[in-house]
């Protein structure tokens, strides 16, 4: 009898003959805008496809995460998640319309991550289309509230409110194919904002400019000592303030992201950046101060864990090379319930964050029979007892 | 899907195109999987070009739509470029008993577009000639929509003649939407005008010949296309007004004592210079398919 590894390039050829549906799902569900704390009308019509597709069980938790569940074949056996986030970066009032031709669909938020939505509500029909059953349950989450200012609460609360154990998790990202996360940074993801008040009147000509307040705060940060061992590093991602060209400006906002294989080293770091903006605050007579937007705890199953070698080895018997790093995911909330997941990446694309953002079609192929392999593993009990 | 069965039929997909590469696959994809793949309600979708120079041929094959170049359909008679020329050699070139025709530059196809014209032609007995309606937001700035507004040579030109000379008309909401679907004996039956005046042809012929009680419309929604610029506009409301008179003319509702003439003239500003640009329009349409010997044969219809 063939084993699943054995049978994963058959699944990749056959999945590819129902293309049409796959690429239907995300196009559909990907022109559905969907800014973080706006999802909801793409979770509806996201519920609607699994329903639509005859899964078992359809809902909206009350955080308005849409839940499809499968059911298995044995009672005794703890689900198993599959998730996607649901959100994307991309404004409503964009052209979502995508284009697609015989090798790529073009538009915006494809890679991050309608791709990823789109295939997680394709799996239903796959699943019936390959003749796949499992024992356990599968629960196919899309989250809500994930990325940037969502801090992952959407899937925060679906693990936090799940009442019975989690046997392991998929988690779906658009790209790149290769994808295989499974430990997660410890990261804290701040805002530095500057804000000057205006006086009545007339103004002094050489007040403070909170751009430049600003910019001696980020030379400060970068010459903080970070350790190569934990690795760690701060990222200066967002900066945007002022008012027009020839006005100092009166605010200003500064976005970083501190990440460590350590959670003390993050908290360090935190500590000096804390420092360097009351010293700065201080000094220059402005008012400056430092929030915190969202933290997540260092977090890793280890490249020994059963499921990373079976995903390894999906992986590799698809002809894909897995690459791995750590990930701020879904992931990072699931290591930190103690549940074994991984996080996967779906096809090749390029220019994820622009409104053109394109994706291949055909790697996607590949890219879904290594899911089914890993849900196969976790299925067939490499997350059980270890 | 259950109406269709007992109806023992066949239904086909016919999509006119020119330089639709942007979005005639997506159009496809969806079809074939939702009303093909998932539940077999489309039979077969074929695509009728007018001689694009772009990639919209390799865009349908790729998702296994059927691709005719409309010059090569029926040879032997002499050819003409236009949508409502495609439309009717997609009358010969399907199988179908219900022929739905969808515009091919629809940037947010969904397969309500197909089902949903369906609807009333299966449902409804009466029902032979189903006509889309729907809201049309307009693109403002590179990538802004605007909810509202479109279908501006429905509001200036043909609702208010409609208005003039057939009021019962204007309960159409849409008559010049380039989505609907017949049963082939009525398709067959009427003349098509080559070029843009055939939707208007189609709702007054079928009008004068069945009455309003055939004609359903179903609601779509929304539909984003590319807009046209002001001169295109005037183009198409050229070309619509010459047919609507023709029409007139032909059913003896007027009397014409001159030919019409079939040039308009436009201007552009260039360089601070107005320079006309001629557009000619002959008003030439072909006859009924069912009086094509080629067609005939192929239906087994009696002329």
């Amino acid at each position: 009898m063939r084993t699943y590894l054995e049978n994963l390039p058959e699944y990749a050829h056959a999945i590819k003959a129902f293309k049409e549906t796959v690429i239907t799902n995300v196009v559909l569900l990907g022109q559905e805008p969907a800014p973080t704390f706006k999802e909801k009308a793409k979770s509806q019509l996201f519920l609607d496809r699994l329903s639509d597709f005859g899964v078992d069980e359809c809902t909206i938790d009350g955080y308005q995460n849409p839940i499809g569940i499968i059911r298995g074949t044995a009672k005794d056996k703890p689900p198993i998640f599959v998730v996607a986030h649901m959100d994307t970066a991309v404004k409503k009032d964009v052209n979502h319309n995508f284009v697609v031709n015989g090798e790529m669909i073009t538009g915006a938020g494809i890679m991050d991550n309608s791709v990823g939505v789109g295939v997680l509500a394709s799996l239903p029909f796959i699943f019936k289309s390959l003749d796949l059953r499992f024992e356990s349950d599968i629960v196919l989450a899309g989250v809500v509230q994930s990325i940037g200012r969502g801090n992952l609460r959407g899937i925060r609360h679906l693990l936090k409110t799940w009442s019975t154990p989690v046997r392991g998790a998929v988690c779906i990202e658009g790209g790149e194919l290769g994808r295989l996360n499974y430990s997660s940074y410890g990261m804290i993801r701040g805002e530095i904002e500057c804000s000057i008040p205006m006086e009545s009147g007339f103004e002094p000509q050489f007040k403070p400019n909170a751009i430049l307040i600003l910019n001696e705060v980020i030379n400060q940060i970068l010459q903080l000592s970070l350790p190569q061992r934990p690795r760690s590093r701060v990222i200066i991602g967002k900066i945007y303030g002022g008012y027009k060209h020839g006005l100092i400006a009166h605010d200003g906002t500064l976005g970083f992201e501190i990440q460590s294989d350590s959670d003390s080293m993050v908290k360090t770091i935190y500590n000096d950046i804390q420092d360097i903006v009351s010293g700065t605050g201080h000094e220059s007579r402005v008012d400056l101060r430092l929030n915190t937007i969202s933290s997540l705890h260092a977090s890793s199953i280890g490249y020994a864990h059963p499921l990373v070698k079976s995903a390894v080895a999906a992986m590799r018997r698809l002809d894909l090379k897995p690459v791995s790093e750590p990930s701020e995911s879904e992931l990072s909330i699931f290591l930190a319930h103690k549940i074994p997941a991984v996080t996967l990446g779906v096809t090749r694309g390029k220019d994820y964050h622009l409104e053109a953002a394109t994706m291949e079609i055909e790697p996607m192929f590949r890219g879904i029979a290594q899911i089914l392999g890993v849900i196969l593993a976790i299925d067939n009990g490499v997350c059980d007892d270890v | 899907m259950e109406a269709k069965q007992k109806k023992k039929i066949k239904i086909s997909l016919c999509l006119p195109t020119l330089n639709e590469e942007r979005t005639i696959a997506k159009e496809i994809v969806i079809m074939k999987s939702e009303l093909m793949n998932r539940f077999p309600l489309i039979d077969e979708i074929v695509v009728v070009d007018s001689g694009s120079t772009d990639r919209t041929r390799e865009a349908a094959e790729a998702y296994g739509a059927r691709f005719y170049s409309a010059a090569d359909i029926l040879p032997d008679m002499e050819h003409f470029r236009g949508k409502g020329e495609n439309l009717w050699k997609g009358l010969y070139i399907t199988q179908g008993d219900i022929i739905i025709y969808l515009d091919a530059d629809i940037k947010n196809i969904h397969h309500r577009f197909a089902y949903g014209l369906l609807g009333p032609l299966l449902l409804t007995d009466h029902i032979k000639y189903v006509k889309a309606f729907y809201d049309r937001p307009i693109a403002v700035g590179k990538n802004k929509m605007r909810s509202t507004g479109g279908g501006r040579v429905t509001e200036l030109v043909i609702r208010p003649l409609f208005a003039l000379f057939f009021p019962e008309l204007t309960q159409i909401i849409q008559p010049l939407s380039g989505e609907y679907a017949s049963y082939r004996d009525i398709l067959e039956k009427i003349p098509f005008p080559i070029g843009y005046g055939v939707e208007t042809s189609m709702i007054l012929d079928i009008y004068t010949k069945w009455g309003l009680e055939v004609i359903g419309q179903t609601d779509l929604d929304r539909r984003v296309h590319r807009n046209q610029s002001t001169q295109a506009l005037g183009r198409m409301a050229f070309v619509i007004i010459k047919t609507f008179i023709n029409r007139k003319a032909k059913l003896g509702l007027i009397d014409l004592k001159k030919k019409m003439f079939d040039e308009m003239i436009q201007y552009n500003l260039v360089e601070n210079e107005y320079r006309p640009v001629p557009f000619k329009m002959e008003g030439l349409e072909r006859p009924p398919m069912v009086e094509v010997p080629a067609y005939t044969e192929k239906f087994a219809r009696e002329n």
